[in-house]
């Protein structure tokens, strides 16, 4: 008996302390449920934004890549639109990380219902957001991937999958460009329910608000052509957010700084401190700053021994920006002039440009503006968003949904052409996605 | 007085006795036959039943041997026999010679063991019982020999164990594997068990990267002193491991230390110095400085490209302005000042081996104190091993203290206590990135006509040996032994208490407390003047400059791994009418790990004044961490129970089961238990009625066992983890992030290993033969492996439970005692063991370019078949009929498509051929003892059959560099001159320029060709070793009471396949491993 007594005395004397001990919470680690463990979640998922938009832009003809061996490795290739060699240590433009993002963002999204210690309008927000960052990547990924939409035939060709549930299993097929589009809408309507803050905190405000929303409409529709609800879009945050920095005052920010008036969301990178060193500004664009622009040298550093001139509006964190007020008037001037809505299209550029230019120069663009016609104006437009939006990472973008033009660079290992309209004007899926998922070759 | 009075009284009442019945005083030494030292305790005594027909009322009548071994028995006469027994040997019946007075008696360890125990770390099973595959070996002076730790003399002595030495560094840990390789993602390592206590820190890190061969660290197994062991059991099947769980799935290994026996104090005291030679690089049949300056002169002449400019004859000709009439005009075009100095060099040979190795020299000294009452035992042990490499500044150093003691309370209760600790430091140089501060593969690199010093004694710096086209600074390896440091100190500490308590004979409670903590600190510094330290600076640039702070840099890791087990077991046995024997264990255990890591590293240092200088770093993107802590923590709560029944002591039923839990976080609470069993049985044949007359058998035993172990991912979860970091997106807004640190995988279930095995033991006339044959099948299902996904889910690889693997082997280990005369004994023990390991499913991604190993062992190689060079020195291929073609035709390279192929991933992998196995699928030793009188040699052979290993090229074909040395094999590559050849042309870029490419982008391929894959048979001489034990008499007189003397020589020789162009087979695939040293041991072993 004494046996038995013992034994049994052993025994629960261990499991007692064993349901204790298993309890081990590991350091750092966590299931995330509450609604700061998700919002710490998608932190990481906007910390992972690449910075494939100003990587882009080395194929266009804002910049060219310095000449030392170093940077012509990395960027080399891209600048002259060699998609096809061996890629050696060239800088290989972002798949997995867009869709790294999309699993988090569509895991927090399925998982809405479980999340606890929030308010109601607080999950809402950070669902919002999902869905925002969810439809801005999908934007990114088909202006990268997918042929131009306004590209005639384009709206049929497939560009990238979709993804839109956090399913593992599946393998995924590449969708057409007017699918992803639908999508990237059906996502901002969706964002646009649920989004309800108005700003952050400063040092936060690159997370989505109501007026993100608005700028990425705006941004969709001009790059869909629909040029009426791209002018309404921008529209819309013009009348609650128009502040410009003023480049003839004593002191003022450059606008895609994140503590800029001019900021709306303060997100991606643009030109990373690599690309920044690597960056040269082109003879192109610095043809682009005619006399009393005063951009030209606020933009970028004096000539160095080389006759360089880079950039000192990126190659830092207080660089971010996704959307700005600039961007919005020239999106609503382009769109309104494409719309026929002269007279509205000159105001907003001219507003635009009275901030830029010294007041001598602006006389002279303002009576030049006024006479233009459409096309000119258009024209003009688009130099001027050329000249204001340079090295933040829009130009190849807006090479790709505008006319596609012919460029030839001179560089150092001869000429290279991008013929108009060249296919090239497409990126490659990278090698490594198209491995990993065959389908994607088709 | 009083003494006195009893001695006289006790005189008396023997004159007395004697008078009653006339009585015979016989005595003399009892030893033993396996190590002629005396036992002590052994029963010398005349049978009741002796005694009886002689008409004797006395019961019995016995002795026991003193310390000495000796004894003094009075036998009355009309006896005429009478015996001697001793645990595990014999019974011996000695017949009383008329006269005789003096009986030595030899004792042969019992044939049949039925006495003999295991100790499995949960109980100690009589052999008898024993059903599952199990072998045992003690650890002597002679087994062990000169090996430096326990893991290295492990080779060769078991059955089914290998043991494979990666490295013949210092202090490096020795890989062992026990049947095989089980599972595919985890530790492949086997469990160790010290006193019963399963160790931490003892699995060795994969090695996935060669040149970081120095940078496994040592484990916990280092730091035993294997002069302080007694015995080991290696548990091998399920029936054995199934008690220890899930970490048992690579079987266990058991370490019994030797403890404190009765009798008056035994003091010990033994020494070993070795010498182990200098490195011989010959071997590698490397260029000497005529060869290499012909070479260089032939590459530059030929205007081959790839990094025209390395080489000293580049220097010299390019330096004097002469490089374009050079290549025009050839020799005679050079000035006679170019051929002067190019002459000189030819002439300037440098011998790498003589200036970067040493003859090395080893010395060991252990001493212990050990003894005891009836009451109390103690065993004391200090050790102190220093060992230097044959690389100057690369040793290992250990220090060794064991304490243990055990105490009997009272008639139920014993406890004891033990403690185990050592502290080890090792030095070696400090690697770079790129390897080349490794002395072993610098001496493979290094120019011959390159002189590490010029004139005035200022250092030479090597420009030439950077895989790099950079050569803004250089490399030199004495300069770098001068300014570089790297030291890891371990202090390793273990401790373990124990009681018993016994009620009666058949129920006793034990419990044992183990607490192992091991501390590592590894301390390493460049000074300013260090090929690492510019390394390191150029790393860490900003526009060109560094922005590291002037000085050099120290870098410190603090590691400490601690565990607590507690076990608590309660055994209960009965026999009913000597028919029936029931055994049961019921046990628990508790265990808990704690681990814990700091880095620390500063810039700027200053070795003076200890001193570093803060690093200001351009911009936030380019900051690197200088200060890192991790904590890990796991708790796990067992129980445990085996039961065995055994009917008429022939047929023995055994089983076992254990349930684990474990602090699984995120993993599903009902895989938190994981049972594990296994049942088992033995039919000893040779105690069948039937058997009886067939008396030259002394056993016979067939055994079988199955057992089913698993295990669980604790890295894959059901649910989104994520780990806590903090970080800032837009300055100062630093936040909490989590990253997710795998897919969630909602399908996760146990992996589960099935084992069968099936054996005999078979031993006959009177243990001259014994033979133990095991033949075992596992097969692995569920196994968790990295399945690939489609980057679409934003995840690169998921782990599932998805592939299988199957083992099956034999294992035969027999000992036979050849020849047996008085003064000669011929003793040889061969084992061997067979392994076939098959994947039958894994997950191959769709675009591998190589295949995969479905179908094939886990070591397999595969390779690309070749048929000879073309009439340019271009590889040919075998073709699908066998036929020879080109590279253009066999890979379907476009033309004029710069190395593109049309070929899928899918045909790409079809064109390999398996050639093989890494492996060795057959291994195992024989071991032979011979002693005559008091000599005795050792002649151990280890072997590694069947095997295959991918060499590295000697040579590229695409791009040789030729600031590098290389082997020989480049002289005789293809050229119009020499056709009769298997080494390809070296390509160029000016012709076939789409084999060029494809040779050069897809650099896999040429090392893939089979002219790389080598046979890896091999026998190694482990140890010869011939021992002289002073005569009993003479120690005497020294005051000891054995003395042996022993010169044994290591590894001296190697034979097998060809291992050409290698300094030893087991090295062969990796470049930056030291191979095992040859050495010589002087040992004396005194005892006191």
């Amino acid at each position: 008996m004494r046996k038995i007594y013992i034994m049994l005395l052993m025994s629960s004397v261990v499991l007692l302390t064993a349901c204790d001990m298993l309890d081990i919470q590991p350091t750092g680690k966590v299931i995330p449920q509450t609604l700061a463990e998700y919002r710490a979640l998608i932190a990481t998922a906007y910390k992972t934004v690449p910075d494939a938009r100003g990587l882009a832009c080395f194929r266009s003809d804002e910049l060219y890549v310095k000449d030392d061996s170093w940077e012509q490795d990395r960027y080399g290739k891209i600048e002259c639109w060699d998609d096809f060699s061996a890629p050696g240590q060239t800088t290989a433009f972002e798949w997995k990380n867009f869709y790294s993002i999309m699993f988090t963002v569509n895991y927090t999204i399925e998982e809405r219902e479980s999340i606890n210690e929030g308010s109601e309008e607080d999950i809402d927000q950070l669902i919002g957001e999902c869905y925002l960052l969810r439809a801005y990547m999908h934007f990114l990924l088909v202006n990268l991937y997918g042929q131009p939409y306004t590209r005639p035939g384009a709206l049929e060709t497939t560009a990238v999958p979709l993804k839109l549930n956090s399913d593992i299993n599946e393998i995924l097929k590449k969708n057409t460009v007017a699918q992803i589009y639908e999508a990237v809408i059906a996502d901002i309507n969706e964002a646009e329910k649920l989004i309800n803050k108005e700003s952050w905190e400063q040092k936060f405000s690159y997370r989505f608000t109501t007026l993100s929303v608005k700028a990425l409409r705006a941004r969709v529709y001009l790059y869909m052509g629909q040029w009426d609800n791209a002018y309404q879009a921008a529209e819309a945050i013009l009348a609650e957010k128009n502040t410009l920095e003023d480049f003839n005052a004593e002191t003022y920010t450059l606008p895609n700084n994140y503590q800029s008036v001019e900021n709306i969301t303060a997100l991606e990178r643009g030109m990373s401190s690599n690309y920044t060193q690597a960056a040269v500004l082109s003879e192109a664009l610095a043809s682009l700053y005619k006399e009393g622009d005063l951009r030209l040298d606020a933009y970028f550093k004096a000539a160095d021994k080389n006759g360089y001139r880079f950039s000192q509006k990126s190659g830092k964190d207080d660089f971010r920006c996704s959307f700005r007020v600039g961007e919005m008037y020239l999106n609503s001037a382009e769109a309104a002039a494409q719309s026929d809505k002269l007279p509205q299209a000159r105001t907003r550029l001219l507003e635009l440009m009275q901030k830029r230019y010294t007041p001598e120069a602006y006389t002279v663009k303002a009576t030049a503006v006024n006479a233009m016609t459409k096309e000119a104006l258009i024209q003009e437009i688009l130099d001027e968003r050329a000249r204001e939006l340079a090295f933040e990472g829009h130009r190849w973008f807006d090479l790709r949904r505008t006319t596609r033009p012919r460029i030839e660079k001179v560089l150092k290992g001869g000429t290279y052409v991008l013929e108009q309209d060249d296919s090239r004007y497409t990126i490659q899926i990278p090698r490594e996605a198209i491995a990993a998922n065959p389908e994607l070759s088709n | 007085m009083k003494r006195r009075l009893s001695v006289v009284f006790l005189l008396l009442i023997g004159t007395l006795t004697y008078a009653l019945a006339a009585e015979r005083q016989v005595e003399g030494v009892v030893i033993s036959s396996e190590d002629k030292l005396p036992l002590i305790g052994a029963s010398v005594y005349v049978t009741a039943e002796d005694l009886k027909k002689n008409g004797n009322n006395q019961s019995t009548i016995g002795v026991i041997t003193d310390i000495d071994g000796k004894f003094s028995i009075s036998i009355p006469d009309g006896i005429t026999r009478f015996y001697c027994s001793y645990v595990g040997y014999d019974v011996v019946e000695i017949k009383l010679i008329p006269g005789k007075k003096q009986y030595d008696i030899t004792l042969q360890p019992s044939a049949h063991m039925l006495d003999a125990v295991v100790v499995t770390g949960y109980q100690t099973v009589e052999r008898r019982k024993l059903t599952a595959a199990v072998s045992k070996i003690d650890i002597s002076d002679q087994m062990v020999g000169a090996a430096k730790s326990i893991d290295q003399a492990l080779t060769g002595q078991i059955a089914g164990l290998s043991v494979s030495n990666i490295s013949g560094a210092p202090g490096a840990p020795a890989k062992i594997r026990i049947r095989g390789t089980s599972s595919l993602n985890g530790t492949q390592d086997p469990l160790w068990v010290l006193d019963g206590i399963p160790l931490e820190g003892t699995n060795i890190p994969s090695m996935e990267v060669l040149k970081d061969i120095d940078n496994v660290g040592q484990t916990a197994i280092a730091g035993l002193n294997p002069a302080d062991i007694d015995n080991i059991t290696v548990l091998k099947d399920a029936a054995a491991t199934a008690i220890y769980g899930a970490r048992a799935a690579n079987g266990v290994i058991v370490i019994t230390t030797k403890k404190g026996k009765v009798g008056k104090p035994v003091i010990n005291f033994s020494s070993k110095l070795t010498y182990s030679p200098k490195l011989n690089i010959d071997r590698l049949n490397l260029l000497n400085s005529e060869e290499k300056v012909g070479l260089e002169l032939d590459l530059l002449e030929s205007g081959y490209p790839y990094r025209e400019t390395k080489g000293e004859v580049y220097r010299i000709i390019s330096g004097l302005g002469e490089l374009q009439n050079f290549k025009d005009g050839g020799w005679n075009a050079l000035s006679s000042n170019a051929q002067g100095a190019i002459n000189r060099l030819k002439a300037t040979n440098t011998d790498w081996s003589d200036i970067l190795f040493r003859d090395a020299f080893t010395q060991e000294y252990n001493l212990s104190l050990s003894g005891g009452s009836e009451k109390a035992t103690y065993y004391t042990s200090f050790g102190y091993m220093k060992e230097n490499g044959n690389i100057p500044n690369v040793s290992a150093e250990r220090l060794n203290l064991v304490m243990k003691t055990s105490y009997k309370v009272n008639s139920i209760l014993k406890v004891g206590a033990s403690m185990f600790a050592n502290r080890r430091k090792n030095s070696t140089y400090l690697p770079d990135d790129r390897g080349l501060t490794n002395p072993i593969y610098y001496s493979r690199l290094a120019n011959p006509y390159f002189t590490p010093y010029d004139a005035n004694g200022n250092y030479n710096y090597d420009v030439d040996v950077e895989d790099d086209t950079d050569m803004d600074f250089g490399l030199n390896l004495f300069e770098e032994r001068k300014n570089t440091s790297n030291e890891t100190t371990i202090n390793g500490l273990s401790s373990i208490f124990d009681a018993e308590l016994r009620f009666d004979d058949r129920f006793k409670i034990t419990t044992q407390l183990g607490l192992q903590l091991d501390k590592t600190s590894i301390e390493k510094i460049a000074e300013e003047e260090s090929y690492v330290m510019r390394t390191e600076k150029k790393n860490h640039r900003n526009n060109g400059v560094t922005y590291l702070p002037e000085g050099g840099f120290h870098k410190a890791n603090e590691n400490s791994l601690s565990q607590l087990t507690w076990k608590a077991m309660g055994e209960y046995r009965d026999t009913y009418n000597d028919i029936h024997e029931f055994e049961v264990m019921v046990g628990t255990e508790i265990r808990k790990t704690w681990e814990e890591k700091l880095y620390s590293a500063g810039y700027g240092f200053d070795r003076k004044t200890l001193t570093t200088k803060p690093i200001i770093f351009p911009e936030e993107s380019q900051a690197f961490k200088l200060h890192e802590k991790a904590h890990v923590e796991n708790a796990y709560v067992s129980a445990f129970s085996t039961l065995s029944y055994s009917l008429l002591n022939r047929y023995t039923l055994g089983g076992s089961i254990r349930f684990d839990g474990s602090d699984l976080f995120g993993v599903d609470k009902k895989y938190r238990y994981l049972p594990l069993y296994s049942v088992s049985g033995l039919w000893r044949i040779s105690q069948e009625p039937f058997m009886a007359n067939a008396k030259w058998i002394d056993n016979l035993v067939v055994r079988a066992s199955y057992g089913l172990q698993g295990n669980i991912d604790k890295n894959t979860s059901p649910y989104l983890l994520g780990n806590y970091r903090i970080e800032n997106i837009l300055p100062g807004g630093s936040e909490d992030m989590i990253d997710v640190s795998g897919a969630p995988n909602k399908k996760l279930r146990w992996e589960k290993t099935h084992s069968v095995n099936a054996g005999f033991d078979f031993a006959v006339l009177n243990q001259a033969i014994n033979l133990s044959v095991d033949y075992y099948y596992r097969k692995g299902v569920d196994l968790i492996g990295t399945q690939m996904l489609p980057l679409e889910t934003g995840f690169e690889m998921l782990t599932v439970n998805w592939a299988s693997m199957q083992n099956q082997g034999v294992e035969v280990a027999l000992s036979t005692r050849n020849i047996h005369t008085k003064n000669f004994m011929w003793t040889t023990n061969f084992n061997f063991a067979y392994n076939n390991n098959k994947i039958l499913k894994e997950a191959l991604r769709e675009d591998a370019l190589e295949p995969g190993r479905e179908g094939y062992p886990v070591g397999a190689l595969f390779a690309l078949k070749t048929a000879g060079l073309d009439e340019e020195g271009y590889p040919m291929f075998e073709g699908k009929d066998g036929k020879a073609v080109s590279a253009m035709e066999f890979f379907k390279l476009q033309e004029w498509g710069f190395g593109a192929t049309d070929l899928t991933a899918r045909e790409r992998r079809e064109l390999y051929t398996y050639v093989g196995t890494a492996d060795c699928p057959y291994t195992g030793g024989f071991n032979n003892t011979f002693t005559y009188k008091a000599f005795e040699l050792g002649v151990n052979f280890s072997f590694d059959f069947g095997g295959k290993v991918r060499s590295q090229p000697t040579y590229s074909i695409v791009d040789f560099d030729k600031g590098r040395n290389t082997n020989r094999d480049i002289l005789n590559r293809w050229t119009p001159e020499n056709t009769e050849t298997i080494f390809p042309v070296l390509l160029s870029q000016n012709e076939r320029l789409d084999e060029y490419m494809w040779y050069s982008n897809q650099n896999e391929i040429y090392r893939n060709l089979d002219i790389w894959i080598r046979d890896l048979n091999y026998v190694r001489l482990q140890n010869i070793r011939l021992g002289y034990t002073l005569p009993t008499n003479f120690s005497r007189k020294l005051g000891m009471t054995s003395a042996t003397i022993a010169i044994e020589g290591r590894n001296l020789l190697v034979f097998g396949s060809s291992y050409k162009n290698y300094l030893d087979p087991e090295t062969m695939s990796n470049a930056y491993a030291t191979p095992a040293p040859k050495s010589v041991t002087l040992s004396l072993n005194l005892n006191f």
